[in-house]
């Protein structure tokens, strides 16, 4: 440390370094910030700003070259993102070029990743749901993966508190397994959701339920943001402000309080490990246009840079203490790889509202939330389960087109409203198995010259257990609301395709079988606190990113706190 | 004189010095009616084929059709930029199969034919490719259960349930008709006519109705 230019390391230190600018990156930085520490938050990507950068926001459907297409070309340089319907020409900037990035797939596992600031806060579905004490207990229960260390009590102060900042709007429902938030009001379902709703609760007498998407979306004006105005085109960044995103949400928050450096194209590449303190005393990044290597220091570090690569991050900060990957003497780093399973279900035609219209673009569908496993519900021969998404919808199928049919009586007929559809499309959970799991492969490198992620991951007997009744229950919750030519369909379902990947670096109890404790904080480096989706300990059925910013506000105050302490 | 034969004046000019090779690229750049302009795939009798047969899948009834809606020239551009090179083969013999059977039948170029003429050809089309696509989904079928049976007693025996991996989509061969319908279909509603006119298109909506009265006449949302 003797030759050490003391200016430039204090130039480059700060009270808190955050590594990553999605969901729970964003999180991090605003609580930080408004605690009064200064931090600097590091994104990889290039920084996109709110409503100036949203290029596509306001154009037309006309406007796009390819109408939304993606052309040969992009195919060729996104291999792994065309894969499923995200990519688009509406937003294609926001995904990554796989050929930048590549990794090991030893088994297939589609992963989508956006560089930038914002992350994929920017992409997000939105749909916010609550884990309950159903979820928290499940592992204690059947004996798969390790216990959370917190139960719900531990974090339902702390969902009210990032719900009332982001503004999810939905209905209270009362039910067990999906408690209730600080709701906006909620959006509209349509007459055939309505009428479908009131069959399925009256059928099984409130024993399933079903409710509008619980959504990140402003149904009010709230924060200083404006509300949505029904364009669903989410996707694109909102020019309203009108659902919950880093740009949007937290980064303006964190800004405010003048405590905030933010710098892109800074790629971590290790977190620097001091034996003497046992800390982390800061990081090395990779400027990620001039590949240069800097380093920065700081007391406290927040690891979120999305679930896989903050276990890359983690697994490739080796140190003569930790051989294998920081903080992970316990060997579980890397392992216990989760994502919900999806793609499968039923859908059918309403009948009897065919002079019953929509006006505006709902970016949400209704929920039926998980009844399986619980309360009286019948022998199921899997654990856990699974919750529907889905809706109506009146576009322009008629039934009555022939296959392949063409000319005026045929375009007259494609420009009137058609029959409508209802359909339910299960998310399953997936259970914590120890050998799904990601290491660092040393055969190929990336553009900027890291070793890449293998990724071995599969489902598994229980999950396909489960898919049968999602396609039997979907069909018949169907028929029972009277939805006519009812089909299920099961388009199959490979690991990361949900983009809800999770679990590689959890919270347990016991630092020999887990990786953080109860607070995020790692077991064995008490200054490193990694709250996003890697901190999972099991998956639950629900969209996990609003279990991710309760777990990232509440690990800020108990760092900020101990900090204070002096015990950090 | 035609390009063609002033190139070929040229040549002899030049003492016959040009090879056929040379000759074809001159032609190639000079952008002539028979052939297509460096960079595109379609001759320019070609592009006026693609858009007639747009506005004859969608024409104009109480709305504009797909030639006002300026369809053929996108239908040229997507087949050029998001199309693999068999796809785009496909599309071009399609086009020279229209004009050879158009030439056949009623000694006409295409454009030339009459409403009733049109509908005969267009027909004969779409049921020459539902006949050829139902053979080929038989024969894909036929395959896939023969697979199924092979991967089901595999399976039995090495103990494996059903995977889940997502079923490769179908890879029917590229077929011309459907390749422009869907892109007439396409470029059509999502023009500013086809989105605007014959669809209704609310740019801001700025609310959601979930259960509104269907007015006679209400367009479907664009």
């Amino acid at each position: 440390m003797s030759n050490l230019n003391t200016k430039a390391v204090a130039n480059n230190t700060y009270d808190a370094i955050v590594v990553g600018s999605g969901i729970s990156g964003g999180w991090a930085a605003k609580e930080l910030t408004e605690k009064g520490l200064k931090v600097l938050l590091l994104e990889r990507g290039r920084n996109i700003e709110h409503l100036k950068d949203y290029t596509t926001a306001m154009k037309k459907p006309w406007e796009f070259e390819h109408r939304g297409k993606i052309t040969e070309a992009q195919k060729a340089t996104h291999p792994v993102q065309i894969r499923d319907y995200p990519y688009t020409e509406f937003n294609e900037s926001f995904w990554v070029d796989d050929k930048e990035c590549p990794y090991t797939e030893v088994k297939r596992f589609d992963w989508y990743r956006g560089f930038h600031v914002g992350g994929k806060s920017l992409m997000w579905g939105r749909q916010s749901y609550r884990f309950s004490d159903l979820n928290f207990e499940d592992n204690a229960k059947d004996g798969h993966g390790v216990d959370w260390p917190i139960r719900y009590k531990d974090l339902s102060a702390w969902y009210d508190y990032v719900e009332k900042f982001a503004g999810i709007s939905g209905q209270a429902e009362n039910w067990p397994a999906l408690p209730d938030g600080q709701f906006l009001p909620p959006m509209d379902m349509n007459c055939v959701e309505k009428d479908v709703k009131k069959r399925i609760e009256d059928k099984w007498k409130k024993e399933r339920i079903m409710t509008i998407g619980r959504v990140a979306n402003l149904t009010v004006p709230h924060g200083g943001r404006g509300q949505c105005q029904y364009r669903n085109l989410c996707s694109r960044g909102c020019p309203f402000g009108a659902y919950f995103s880093t740009q949007s949400s937290t980064l303006p928050a964190a800004v405010a309080t003048g405590n905030l450096t933010l710098r892109p194209y800074s790629l971590v590449n290790t977190i620097i490990y001091d034996k003497e303190t046992q800390k982390a005393k800061g990081v090395v990044v990779i400027d990620s246009e001039t590949k240069e290597s800097i380093e920065y220091y700081a007391k406290i570090v927040f690891v979120n840079g999305s679930t896989l690569g903050s276990t890359f991050l983690l697994l490739n900060s080796t140190s003569e203490e930790f051989p294998d990957g920081l903080g992970n003497g316990s060997g579980e780093l890397g392992h216990n790889l989760m994502d919900h399973h999806f793609r499968c279900g039923a859908s059918g035609r309403a009948e009897g509202f065919d002079d019953k219209y929509t006006y505006g673009k709902r970016a949400n569908g209704i929920y039926v939330p998980r009844y399986q496993n619980m309360g009286n519900d019948k022998k199921r021969d899997y654990v856990r389960g699974f919750g529907y998404q889905g809706g109506a919808s009146r576009g322009n199928w008629h039934s009555e087109v022939a296959e392949l049919a063409f000319g005026g009586d045929f375009k007259d007929l494609m420009t009137v409203p058609g029959a409508w559809t209802m359909g339910l499309g299960g998310f399953g959970e997936s259970l914590p198995y120890h050998e799904n799991r990601v290491y660092i492969d040393k055969s190929k490198k990336d553009k900027w010259g890291q070793p890449v992620l293998a990724i071995d991951c599969e489902f598994k007997d229980n999950e396909r257990k489960m898919r049968i009744d999602m396609m039997d229950d979907a069909a018949e919750m169907l028929e029972a609301s009277g939805i006519k030519d009812v089909k299920t369909y099961d388009n199959g379902s490979i690991p990361g395709m949900a983009i809800h990947e999770m679990g590689t670096a959890r919270m347990g109890l016991d630092p020999k079988t887990s990786v953080l404790n109860k607070w995020n904080q790692m077991h064995e480096v008490k200054n490193v606190f990694v709250t996003d989706g890697s901190c999972m300990t099991s998956a639950a059925c629900q969209n996990p990113s609003l279990t991710y910013m309760a777990l990232t506000a509440r690990a800020c105050d108990f760092a900020v706190k101990e900090l204070k302490a002096g015990n950090l | 004189m035609d390009r063609r034969a002033a190139v070929k004046n040229m040549a002899f000019l030049m003492g016959g010095a040009l090879s056929a090779t040379t000759i074809g690229v001159f032609l190639d750049s000079c952008n002539s009616p028979s052939t297509p302009a460096s960079g595109s795939l379609f001759t320019e009798n070609q592009l006026l084929l693609i858009t007639g047969v747009a506005d004859l899948i969608i024409p104009t009834t109480s709305t504009p059709g797909a030639k006002a809606a300026g369809v053929g020239p996108f239908i040229a551009l997507m087949i050029k930029d998001c199309y693999p090179a068999d796809a785009q083969k496909a599309f071009v013999k399609g086009l020279e199969d229209l004009e050879k059977q158009s030439k056949d039948k009623f000694s006409k170029a295409f454009l030339e034919l009459s409403p009733d003429q049109h509908k005969q050809i267009m027909d004969e089309l779409r049921e020459k490719t539902l006949a050829d696509l139902k053979v080929e989904n038989d024969d894909l079928e036929r395959k896939r259960v023969e697979q199924e049976n092979d991967i089901s007693k595999k399976s039995e025996k090495d103990g494996l349930a059903n995977s889940m991996s997502p079923k490769a989509p179908k890879q029917t061969l590229p077929r011309f008709f459907p390749i422009i319908r869907d892109l007439t279909i396409l470029g059509y509603f999502t023009s500013e006519i086809g989105a605007t006119k014959a669809m209704a298109f609310v740019e801001i909506p700025g609310r959601y109705d979930g259960c509104t009265d269907l007015k006679p006449g209400q367009k479907v949302w664009s």
